[in-house]
This record gives C-alpha cells, sequence and structure tokens, in this order.
C-alpha cells in the first residue's frame, strides 16, 4: 500500500513541470539563504504568491525547494563570513568559520553540503514512516483534543520564539485576536467588520504573513542602515567532492544528528536554530577528545550543525501535516499555502489527499538530492551570491510583497492590510516582540476556537469535557507548564 | 543560600517594580499600554454581540484581549529588557519607505501595476544607495516586466491595469495553454 503510493508519488514527482519548480526553488533558497539577512521564511513568505494558481503539489515543490535550499545556503556564509544566511545556520559558524580562517573553507561547505544532504533526507523518512502513524492515532482526536493542541502550539511557541514569555505571548494572543475578524463561523455574527465588505471572510492571514516576514523585515534593515560595508567574500573554493576520510568521520555524527534533528523539528516551535544548536551541543557531549577541538574547525561539529537544522525542515512537517498545528513559522506559511487550494491540513489530509502527501514526500527527497549535487558542483558559485548588495534585494523584495498581497484575491485592500501589518511587526520587532507567536495564532486561532466552542457544545456546556481525555488533560498541563516553568525559572535565577 | 538570596532579590525587584508602576515604566512600555487599552476596547465591543445563553461570538475576542491585559501587565511589571538598543535604530529610514510603499499603492490603483512598479523601483533602489544607472534602469524595467508577464500571462492573475491599461500592448507570449 504504502510502495504504491510512493511509486505514485515518484511517478507524479517526474513531471517536468514539478522537476522546473523544484529546481527553481532551490535556486531560490540557495541564493537568498546565502544573503545574510534574507531568511527562509522571508523568501517563502514573499513567494507563495507565486503558487496561488498553481496545482497543490507543484506549488508545495516550489516552496519546500525553497525551504530546503535556504536552510542548506545559511551555512555558507556562515562558512565563509561568519554570519549565518538564515537563524538556523547559526551553529554551522563554530567550527565552519575556524575552518575557513585555516583556508579549508571549501572543505567545510563540502562537509556541511553533505551533512545537510543526509540531515533532510534522514527527516523525510522520518516525516514519513511516523506522520501517518500520528496522523492515524490523530483521527480519533474530537474537539477538545484540538483544542488543547492548539492551546499547546501557542503556549510553547511563545516560549521558544523570544526572550520575553509575556511578549512572545501577547505576540500570539494578537494573531487570534486579528483571526477573529469576519463572520463567526458558529453564530455567523459580523466580528469587527466596520461595515467593511473585504472583511466578511475575515483578515486574510496570508497578506498579514507578508506584511510581518517581508514588510517589516524589511524597515527594520533600514532603520539598521542599509548599504552598509558588506563583508565581501574573494575566496576560490576549489574542488567538488569531499574525501573519503572526512565522509567516513561525519558519517555516524550526520546520522545522529539527522535522527535527533528531526525529532526536534517535529516539536512545535522549535525551528532549525534550535534544532542545530541541540545536535551540535549533543556531538561535542559525545566526542570528547575530537581532534581538532570542537570551536577550532572540527568538520564534525559543521557536520552536527548542519545535519541537525536540515532535518527540522522534516520535522516540522509531521505536526503540520498531521495536526494542522505548524511546527515552526515555515511550516505555518506553508499551512497558509495549503489552505489557498482548500486542502485542510490534518489527519484526515492522510486519508483524502494521500496521493498529494506521498508526492510531496518523495519530491522532498528529491529535493535533497539535488541540493547535494547543486551544492557540491556550485559551491565556488554560490559563495560568490554572499557579495549580492542587500540595496539591491530589498527594492524588489518589496515589490514581490506587494504583488503576494494584490494577487491574492485582486484586490487592493490586502495590500493594506499588508503594510499594516509591515508597519505593526516592525514597531513589535523594535520593542522585542517575536513575530513568529503572531503568525501561528493566526493559524491556531480558528481551530482553537471553533474546537473550543464545539466541544462546548458537545458537553452540554460543561467543562468536564476537557478533563475527562487523559490526552487532553496531558496536553493542557504541558501548555500551563509551558508558561509557568520560565517563571519560577526566573524567580529561581 | 545561594539561592534563597536570589530568590529575594527577584522578589525584590518584582515588588520594587509594582510600586514603582508610574509615569515612567509605562513611558517605557508604550506597546503594552497600547495593547491594553486596545484590548478593553475590543472587549467592550465583543461584550455587545448577540449572546444566546451559550458562547457567543463575543467569547473567544473577550478571552484573548483578557489574557493580552494579564501578559502585558506581567510584562510591564517584570520589565526586563528584551527591548532592542533603539540608538542603533534610525526610525526616519523606514518611515520614508512605508511613504513610498504607500505611494506606490496610491498609484498602482491610477497607472496599474506595470507603470507604477516601474516608477517606484528606481526610487526605492536610488534611496537604498543603488547609485549605477545601468542597475537601476535594467532593474527597474526589467523585473516588472518579467512579473507582469509571469503572474498576468503565466499563471492568469489579474494585477491592477490602472486606467490607461498599458500592459495590454505588451505582446502575448507564444506560449499555447500550460
Amino acid at each position: 500500500m504504502v510502495v504504491e503510493h510512493i511509486l505514485q508519488g515518484f511517478a507524479n514527482v517526474m513531471d517536468p513541470i514539478i522537476l522546473i519548480l523544484m529546481i527553481a526553488g532551490i535556486l531560490l533558497g540557495i541564493l537568498m539563504g546565502s544573503i545574510p539577512g534574507m531568511t527562509a521564511t522571508m523568501t517563502i513568505a514573499v513567494m507563495l504568491s507565486f503558487t496561488f494558481t498553481m496545482e497543490p503539489a507543484n506549488g508545495m515543490m516550489l516552496l519546500l525547494g525553497i525551504y530546503g535550499g535556504a536552510v542548506y545556503a545559511g551555512s555558507i556564509p556562515a562558512i565563509l563570513i561568519r554570519t549565518p544566511g538564515t537563524p538556523s545556520a547559526a551553529a554551522t559558524i563554530f567550527d565552519g568559520y575556524p575552518l575557513s580562517q585555516n583556508g579549508e573553507a571549501g572543505r567545510a561547505i563540502r562537509v556541511s553540503t553533505v551533512a545537510s544532504f543526509v540531515g533532510g533526507i534522514i527527516s523525510v523518512l522520518v516525516l514519513m514512516l511516523f506522520s501517518p502513524i500520528v496522523a492515524d492515532a490523530a483521527l480519533r482526536f474530537r474537539s477538545p483534543e484540538f483544542f488543547a493542541l492548539a492551546v499547546f502550539g501557542l503556549t510553547i511557541i511563545a516560549n521558544v520564539s523570544g526572550d520575553s514569555l509575556p511578549k512572545g505571548m501577547i505576540s500570539g494572543l494578537l494573531g487570534m485576536l486579528i483571526a477573529t475578524v469576519g463572520i463567526d463561523p458558529v453564530t455567523s455574527h459580523q466580528r469587527f467588520t466596520f461595515g467593511i465588505p473585504e472583511l466578511l471572510t475575515g483578515v486574510e492571514f496570508i497578506a498579514v504573513m507578508i506584511g510581518l516576514f517581508g514588510i517589516a523585515e524589511g524597515l527594520r534593515k533600514y532603520s539598521k542602515g542599509i548599504g552598509d560595508e558588506q563583508d565581501r567574500v574573494n575566496q576560490e573554493i576549489e574542488g567538488v567532492f569531499p574525501s573519503i576520510a572526512d565522509l567516513k568521520s561525519i558519517a555516524p555524527v550526520s546520522i545522529g544528528s539527522g535522527i535527533l534533528g528531526s525529532l526536534i523539528g517535529s516539536i512545535p516551535g522549535a525551528g532549525g536554530d534550535i534544532a542545530a544548536f541541540i545536535t551540535y551541543n549533543e556531538a561535542t557531549r559525545w566526542l570528547k577528545d575530537a581532534v581538532p577541538a570542537f570551536g577550532e574547525g572540527n568538520i564534525r561539529g559543521v557536520a552536527a550543525a548542519e545535519s541537525g537544522n536540515n532535518a527540522s525542515t522534516g520535522g516540522a512537517l509531521i505536526p503540520t501535516f498531521t495536526l494542522g498545528i505548524p511546527g515552526d513559522s515555515v511550516s505555518a506559511i506553508l499551512i497558509g499555502a495549503l489552505l489557498v487550494h482548500n486542502v485542510q491540513p490534518g489527519p484526515e489530509l492522510y486519508q483524502e489527499e494521500t496521493g498529494l502527501l506521498y508526492t510531496i514526500f518523495v519530491g522532498f527527497l528529491l529535493i535533497y538530492v539535488f541540493i547535494l549535487i547543486f551544492g557540491l558542483l556550485g559551491a565556488n558559485y554560490w559563495a560568490r551570491l554572499i557579495n549580492i548588495p542587500e540595496s539591491l534585494i530589498w527594492p524588489v523584495i518589496f515589490v514581490l510583497c506587494m504583488i503576494g498581497a494584490v494577487a491574492l484575491r485582486g484586490n487592493v485592500f490586502d495590500v493594506w492590510i499588508m503594510l499594516a501589518a509591515g508597519g505593526l511587526g516592525y514597531v513589535m520587532r523594535l520593542r522585542g516582540y517575536p513575530l513568529a507567536p503572531m503568525v501561528l495564532g493566526l493559524i491556531l486561532a480558528p481551530i482553537a476556537e471553533e474546537n473550543l466552542r464545539r466541544s462546548l457544545v458537545l458537553s452540554n456546556g460543561s467543562l468536564d469535557i476537557f478533563y475527562t481525555s487523559p490526552i487532553v488533560v496531558i496536553v493542557l498541563l504541558l501548555s500551563a507548564a509551558t508558561i509557568i516553568t520560565p517563571a519560577v525559572r526566573a524567580v529561581r535565577e | 543560600m545561594y539561592y534563597e538570596d536570589r530568590r529575594l532579590m527577584v522578589i525584590k525587584k518584582v515588588t520594587r517594580n509594582i510600586r514603582e508602576i508610574d509615569a515612567d515604566s509605562v513611558k517605557s512600555n508604550p506597546l503594552s499600554i497600547l495593547f491594553i487599552l486596545f484590548s478593553l476596547i475590543v472587549i467592550y465591543s465583543a461584550n455587545q454581540f448577540p449572546d444566546r445563553g451559550e458562547l457567543g461570538a463575543g467569547f473567544f475576542p473577550i478571552i484573548l484581549s483578557a489574557a493580552i491585559i494579564v501578559f502585558s501587565i506581567i510584562d510591564i511589571i517584570t520589565d526586563d529588557d528584551t527591548e532592542l538598543e533603539m540608538s542603533t535604530y534610525d526610525l526616519l529610514p523606514p518611515a520614508i519607505i512605508i511613504g513610498l510603499l504607500v505611494g506606490y499603492v496610491l498609484l498602482m490603483s491610477v497607472a496599474g501595476f506595470l507603470l507604477a512598479t516601474m516608477a517606484i523601483l528606481p526610487v526605492v533602489l536610488y534611496y537604498s544607495g543603488v547609485r549605477s544607472k545601468l542597475k537601476i534602469g535594467f532593474i527597474s524595467v526589467v523585473f516588472p516586466i518579467v512579473l507582469f508577464y509571469v503572474f498576468s500571462r503565466i499563471f492568469m492573475v489579474r494585477l491592477p491595469e490602472g486606467t490607461i491599461p498599458v500592459s495590454r500592448l505588451l505582446p502575448h507570449l507564444p506560449l499555447g495553454v500550460i
């Protein structure tokens, strides 16, 4: 059965249009990932508009190509100029930059490419193997369970995405509040629509996402000063393939980090940055006597971080596809991309859209194969991308944001929403509010509200329904612990 | 012992913060105050929603706003300096960019996507510090045309045409049907 699905997925992926989109996504991801300050999240948010009229599978291949490409390429500037291209490459600096200073940048990039490939492939395999099991279990979930999961998703995300839990929670709750605009799903009452017809169907959350991740990020860049001197790369990177000795030395750590990174990625809220720090840390713990020491240019450090952060990509898709609860901000945007096509992520997806799912799985595997090929063959060229000045990129991104908002429904109202979200996001960023929880709040609010109200209808208004199911109790307790633990820790410290 | 001391210090700090919630801490948390006011307005208006004896349309917004108020108060009390160093941020450039983008949107409804983009890109590029006429010219002309073709001729997305649909003059791609 599963083998059939995989073969069918493979046949679907061999479509020339899908292959072109995949490769275009990877190259774009590598381009944006290589330029410091351009994150995978931003690129995917901005490029979402290109997928509106595509088949869901085609659109997902473009976006996943960007995702994989950007997470991989973030390591290139981390190694060469000590600046991570995307936040998830921060841990790659520890050993990548010392290697580059020793004149071994090429070796570091080749190792990073192979480790990214290994981590990515493992994570997609984990996704393929485990997500159907999770989806199967989730089929038995009813409204109370989904309500609890939505609450859990929000608390954990608010907790990990910034320094301040209250600020993270406020950001997430604001996102949820924005999502209540429009016709109430239960009573059909108009909420906060102010007589504006465009608001009847709610605030277009894709416009908000583009505003938060595209415009707000751009404004922040401009307020820090654009066109500042950038570190430039002049090194020639020679050779294509990593040596057999290097491959042997990184194999165990890449595989281990791949498995661990996938698991961490599957926890809602823990993205590639957290996965990479943990896998790097574990590697240093397991290989204490490594020579050269970690932090002084050990290729296994690069491999651990890179395998870990790429593995988080497939991991993050597990709660995304099976529960409809985003694993990180990128998967929140991917949920948005699916919703545009009326594909609702959740356990039913595994019953109704098996073809689409396995096309995505096989496609994601293939994306990592392409990343390996492009990464090894083109390392010398990708390194040059770092030199593209930001002053050329941001104006283009602003135009793409604009077209993204207009293309949503073909109306200018969504553009105003996007600009407003961008302005709000910028001000919030300045005051230390993380923006990822807001986007997750937007996605989680309808899940939380509908399931809360449906539960209470089921139980005739009694709250019993929330503590008679063990799963609900455990998940809600975990959410409470997520909020209370940092407070206790703060008092302790 | 050490932990005891630390705990005492934190408790002292929190109580001191609570006592000192005055003009100063309000001023240093302008957004928290704004969010509280905003939530109060939301609660007030959500309270007017019809309620048929069960959880009505207003229930969820009210709960969310109440939670925002609670967390904002916690945020003010525990004021933990998560704000970025404001002095390294210049507020004028983002204001100019927002202004340019607003102008872009307004221009787009008159002149259409293609012309508005061609008009605004050189300005934004120049403001970003690009001085090469060749680069500015190339990006401002070629990029909008490419986007126009990709969206309105391949993806069949309707882009704003403006009052004078200049973009219709562009030749069709010899694509057939994709």
